[in-house]
């Protein structure tokens, strides 16, 4: 918990730095750092390699806007209804493969498998998804600011101070699970999972809470990202996604449940650093995710906190 | 009504084959290095791109064009394997997120070079054959004989020759074939460059038949990756076998629902097997 301090500087960030290409690169981090880090529960700290998070991410944007546009609920409802829909799927996808005890490659089959089934069914309910055109919206989520009122969520500022707030919950979220009884049950799983249903740990139920928990954390995202680029199509679910968020947690480090913010940041301010097109952001992609395993499995924070200790 | 269905099974065959061949270098590259390449996918990208520019850029004849993408193909796959695989051999996750990154920066290079407007070849082999009133292209024919010539030698050369029981037995007991002389290093890059070069031989043919675009390559390496997980991982004549029930689904199944759910058919099959008969459909009974 004392680590938590190391987020208060973030607050005064605005203050001095008023680039809003560098606020823009910070709220996209937390955003997309919630994903990775809600990823690494499933993948680094249970050891499933889950190739379902893009579509949570992509199913609970799309769950957000359509229930508030065909119901007219607010933004907290709808993500909501985002949230809720996303923690129904898991549970009967989780208890699937779970239940049947896939393991390594064919968890990750299995998970790419639905995944792109949900991206088929986005893709070609065109009357209610608009398919691959996608929808570009003009709702935003509103938030009550004390001596204001309730006042919509408009402006780099605003959406700073939300994804922050989003994104200290998730690390709190995610923490407190991984220092609790459950992550050490996770952790004997990632390590042997036949000695750990030895021991008497459930092994199906702490891998469906894993899983479950993971893409909560992937359907807050969803529902942020979607309203910050006010605009979603089928492409939140593309294996792009799945790479990019891979990507982070890799990069970042899998031991530490904040390092993947890390990661989102270097992913996220690359191309903005060296400005280069999509095609060799691809490449770059790529590139991290083959070096970053066969040099620096650690990640950038493991290999940091390595150099710490041996000092 | 019947010709459409036995012209769209005739279809599914052909392009099932397609699936059979990558899913045969799937089961031969997890057998022998516990790895499951998914840039197979991008291999045959590649190939079908190499051959394209090879006859219609540079003006070779189509067949030798094909020997060649196939070469080439087969020792990039052997480059890459002893610069990368290597070092992730029987650690699954590795070996999958290394694949997994290999296929943005093949497809990035690709994409690079010749953007991402669709290429066609020209007709190599025009003209049709005529069987009771179903009508098959005289390549697609081809392309099928060609690639069941392959499967059939594969399985011939696996179960045959030296070199193949030498395979099937360090998928059995590695430590034990090594004891027998058996130069594991050696066996491993050679069913690397091999799995390669099927992958190289497949999008050498596709792109005789389709217009390539730089994203066949993912489309076709969850059907190969699906057939040989169908079939049962590690059987030759299993991963055929996928592919056509795949190919065949698909090309049915377009008749009687909208084509744009022609990539669930093999996903459903396979959360199927994997739920109910997780050893593969012509695993032996235990």
């Amino acid at each position: 918990m004392k680590l938590l301090l190391l987020w208060i500087p973030l607050l005064f960030v605005p203050a001095v730095v008023h680039s809003n290409v560098v606020l823009t690169i910070l709220i996209f981090t937390f955003i997309l750092g919630i994903l990775a880090v809600s990823f690494n529960l499933i993948f680094g700290f249970t050891g499933q390699l889950s190739l379902f998070h893009a579509a949570a991410f992509g199913l609970s944007a799309y769950a957000t806007y359509l229930s508030m546009a065909h119901w007219g609920i607010s933004f907290w409802l709808g993500a909501l209804v985002g949230i809720v829909f996303v923690t129904l799927i898991s549970i009967v996808i989780g208890a699937i493969c779970f239940r049947f005890k896939l393991r390594e490659l064919y968890f990750a089959i299995v998970t790419l498998a639905f995944s792109e089934l949900a991206r088929l069914v986005i893709l070609n309910w065109n009357g209610f998804t608009n398919g691959s055109l996608g929808i570009n919206f003009t709702l935003t989520p509103t938030v009550w600011v004390p001596g204001r009122g309730v006042i919509p969520v408009a402006g780099t500022l605003m959406w700073y101070y939300l994804s922050l707030a989003a994104v200290v919950l998730a690390v709190v979220f995610y923490t407190r699970i991984v220092h609790s009884w459950m992550g050490r049950c996770f952790a004997s799983i990632r390590l042997n999972d036949e000695l750990a249903d030895t021991l008497g740990i459930n092994v199906f139920r702490y891998k469906l809470i894993s899983f479950v928990a993971g893409n909560i954390g992937a359907a807050v995202a969803g529902s942020l990202y979607a309203f910050y680029i006010s605009y979603i199509d089928p492409n939140y679910f593309s294996l792009d996604q799945s790479l990019a968020i891979i990507a982070m947690a890799l990069l970042g480090g899998r031991e530490f449940v904040a390092a993947p913010i890390v990661g989102a940041l270097v992913l996220t301010a690359l191309p903005h650093v060296i400005n280069v097109n999509a095609e060799a952001r691809l490449l770059v992609y790529g590139l991290i995710l083959i070096l970053t395993i066969l040099l620096m499995p650690r990640g950038i924070v493991g290999l940091a906190a390595r150099r710490r200790r041996a000092a | 009504m019947l010709q459409l269905v036995v012209g769209q099974l005739l279809n599914g065959i052909i392009v099932g084959t397609l699936y059979a061949i990558i899913a045969l270098g799937v089961t031969l590259t997890f057998g022998i290095t516990g790895i499951v390449n998914f840039a197979l996918g991008a291999f045959m990208m590649l190939g079908a791109y190499v051959t394209w520019y090879l006859t219609d850029g540079i003006g070779i004849p189509y067949p030798l064009a094909v020997a060649l993408a196939v070469i080439f193909i087969a020792l990039f796959g052997l480059v890459v394997d002893q610069a990368l695989f290597r070092f992730t051999r029987n650690n699954l996750i590795n070996g999958l997120i290394v694949s997994i990154g290999l296929i943005s920066v093949i497809v990035a290079v690709v994409l690079m070079i010749w953007t991402t407007t669709p290429q066609n070849m020209h007709y190599v082999l025009p003209g049709v054959f005529r069987i009771g009133g179903v009508i098959v292209p005289r390549m697609k024919a081809c392309v099928f004989v060609v690639l069941l010539l392959v499967i059939l030698f594969t399985y011939g050369a696996l179960t045959r020759t030296w070199a193949g029981r030498a395979a099937y037995a360090y998928a059995q007991n590695p430590e034990a074939a090594a004891l027998m002389g058996v130069r594991t290093n050696v066996l491993q890059a050679g069913v690397a460059a091999y799995s390669a070069a099927l992958a190289g031989l497949g999008g050498a043919l596709y792109a005789s038949l389709y217009s390539i675009t730089p994203e066949i390559g993912s489309g076709y390496i969850l059907k190969g990756v699906e057939a040989a997980i169908l079939a049962g991982i590690g059987s030759v004549m299993g991963s055929f076998a996928g592919g056509i029930i795949i190919g065949v689904a698909e090309g049915v199944g377009s008749i009687f629902l909208p084509s744009a759910y022609n990539d669930a058919y093999g996903l459903v099959f396979l959360v199927l097997i994997l739920l109910l008969k997780p050893a593969g459909l012509f695993a032996a009974n235990r």
